[in-house]
């Protein structure tokens, strides 16, 4: 569904990917793990176009996408939930929606519908500006505009950034739901235990390159990975 | 009653600060950009709105939609040439790009219809009105501009709250990267930011030549430069704060012009922009937002 091909992107002199390449096929979760600056983010922000490889190239559902502006990829079907949720603080949550909602020209109620059923705290805060939200549901602000375009693809990027273990443990429930529903996820986490709790396969990234790869049972299972990222 | 008087003049110039400010501030809100060359775009609407009048012999709503007209395709054409290919860029080089545009406008304006300073004909018919056995004045055009310009507050309150493009540009000015995975074209959205603020500033430029007639090439300057500083004093990059700092730098500049001396007006308003943003850095209704983690 997803393939990426020897990619090297770059922050001006700084060579921040060195020839990544990896997969997801459609119906899986895979995550990619790693510490701080390991380049996770910025893996995310080139797929999704808002960066572009200098080399390499990156293909979505057989069209090459390299570099195809990241405007144009919510209607192939490719949404990006990025770091740090980056909901319009100053609209509305219905008019956070309706951004999301931005392709298909109209909102529809069934849209609708489905987000406040996965989230019902949203449907209670709708007409509240989204910056007087919690981080929690902040989040599921985040994921349920990303939802109102209906992506075959989700890519996560630290979804249980900051939030309390609870909430973490309903976010990561709401993955595994939308993935049921037949979303395909591509998560980014350094909670790394409960990412590859729940990742069918895993990639560990270290400054801007791929050192392991396997399901995510294998991964929670090695020692490399536990001693680094697991608290041994 | 005197007081009376200019506080009606301060608001009726003031709206046209506030019109012109509406399109320095939505322009720094979606391209986060200053655009100079703002202020000659006025000056090219009332060209166009005078030769529509006066060479062509058409009436004046005809003068004011061609004004519209010319200045939203000039707006979106200076957006395109100048300014998009500097996108990504410093953005000091694009703030330098602007002020050449200003230039480059107020030549062509020189050049197009000479130096020598034209008498505007008001586009406004209406009577003068007298109260108070004639202390005091509200001219046709007074009227007029307030509201029109009440009238073009509301639109484009009703545009940026309801409408799908309007909520794209708040968008994009709040987070343009985060804009751009709503699907939302950038690229586009500021180009429809620059038309709507070109076609405002033709407006601008028939009611300010109708309320005072002397046009020339650098007719645009004096009030772009103040219409900034509204859009500065209110909070830049925000709609309403456009509104009020405009209405607000009109009626100060009057009371001061009246009451205390023509010559000290612009200091003293100019006096308060720097006392507003001393106590409150981002403009009377500029937002901070504190984000969450």
């Amino acid at each position: 569904m997803l393939k990426i091909d020897d990619i090297h992107v770059y922050y001006g002199a700084i060579h921040a990917i060195k020839g990544i390449s990896f997969q997801v096929n459609e119906g899986e979760i895979v995550a990619l793990i790693g510490a701080n600056g390991a380049g996770k983010s910025t893996i995310l922000k080139t797929i999704s176009g808002l960066m572009h490889p200098r080399s390499g190239s990156i293909s979505f559902m057989g069209e090459n996408i390299t570099h195809t502006d990241a405007y144009k990829l919510l209607r192939h079907g490719l949404a990006h939930v990025p770091e740090g949720r980056r909901i319009f603080l100053q609209m509305s949550v219905q008019e956070n929606l309706d951004m999301g909602a931005f392709t298909q020209k109209t909102v529809s109620k069934e849209d609708l519908d489905m987000v406040f059923q996965l989230f019902p705290r949203l449907k209670e805060r709708r007409n509240q500006v989204a910056g007087t939200l919690s981080g929690g549901e902040q989040q599921m602000l985040a994921m349920s505009r990303a939802l109102m375009s209906h992506p075959k693809l989700m890519m996560l990027d630290e979804p249980s950034m900051g939030l309390a273990p609870i909430l973490v443990d309903q976010i990561f429930s709401i993955i595994q739901d939308l993935h049921k529903a037949g979303t395909t996820i591509l998560l980014v986490e350094q909670n790394a235990s409960k990412a590859l709790k729940i990742a069918d396969r895993a990639y560990v990234l270290e400054t801007g390159n791929i050192t392991l790869s396997g399901t995510g049972a294998e991964l929670a299972k090695s020692d490399e990975v536990r001693k680094a990222y697991l608290g041994g | 009653m005197a007081v009376l008087q200019y506080l009606i003049n301060g608001l009726s110039i003031g709206s046209i600060y506030a019109i012109i400010a509406l399109g320095y501030t939505m322009v720094y809100g979606i391209a986060k950009m200053l655009n100079f060359a703002h202020g000659d775009v006025i000056m090219v609407g009332a060209y166009i709105s005078y030769c529509v009048m006066i060479y062509l012999k058409m009436p004046p709503v005809a003068a004011i939609l061609a004004a519209i007209v010319v200045c939203t395709v000039l707006g979106v054409l200076i957006e395109a040439l100048a300014y998009r290919p500097l996108r990504g860029t410093s953005s000091l080089a694009v703030l330098i790009t602007a002020i050449g545009v200003s230039y480059f406008l107020q030549n062509a304006a020189q050049l197009i219809w000479g130096v020598a300073q034209k008498t505007y004909s008001s586009v406004v018919a209406m009577e003068s009105i007298h109260l108070f056995d004639g202390k005091l004045l509200i001219t046709g055009e007074v009227i007029v501009t307030i509201i029109t310009s009440a009238v073009v507050m509301v639109c484009l309150t009703l545009f940026t709250s309801k409408t799908r493009m309007g909520k794209a540009m708040r968008a994009v000015s709040e987070d343009r990267d985060a804009a751009q995975l709503m699907g939302i074209n950038v690229n586009r959205t500021i180009a429809v930011t620059f038309a709507i603020g070109s076609a405002l500033a033709a407006i601008a430029g028939v009611l300010l030549c109708s309320a005072s007639p002397a046009l020339k090439p650098t007719t645009g300057s004096m009030p772009g430069i103040r219409a900034f500083t509204a859009a500065v004093f209110g909070g830049i990059g925000s709609i309403p704060g456009a509104m009020l700092g405009g209405i607000l730098l009109g009626v100060i500049e009057e009371l001061c012009k009246g009451l205390i001396s023509t010559q000290f007006s612009d200091a003293i308003v100019f006096g308060v922009l720097i006392v507003v943003l001393l106590v409150k850095p981002t403009g009377l209704m500029g937002k901070q937002v504190q984000e969450k983690v």
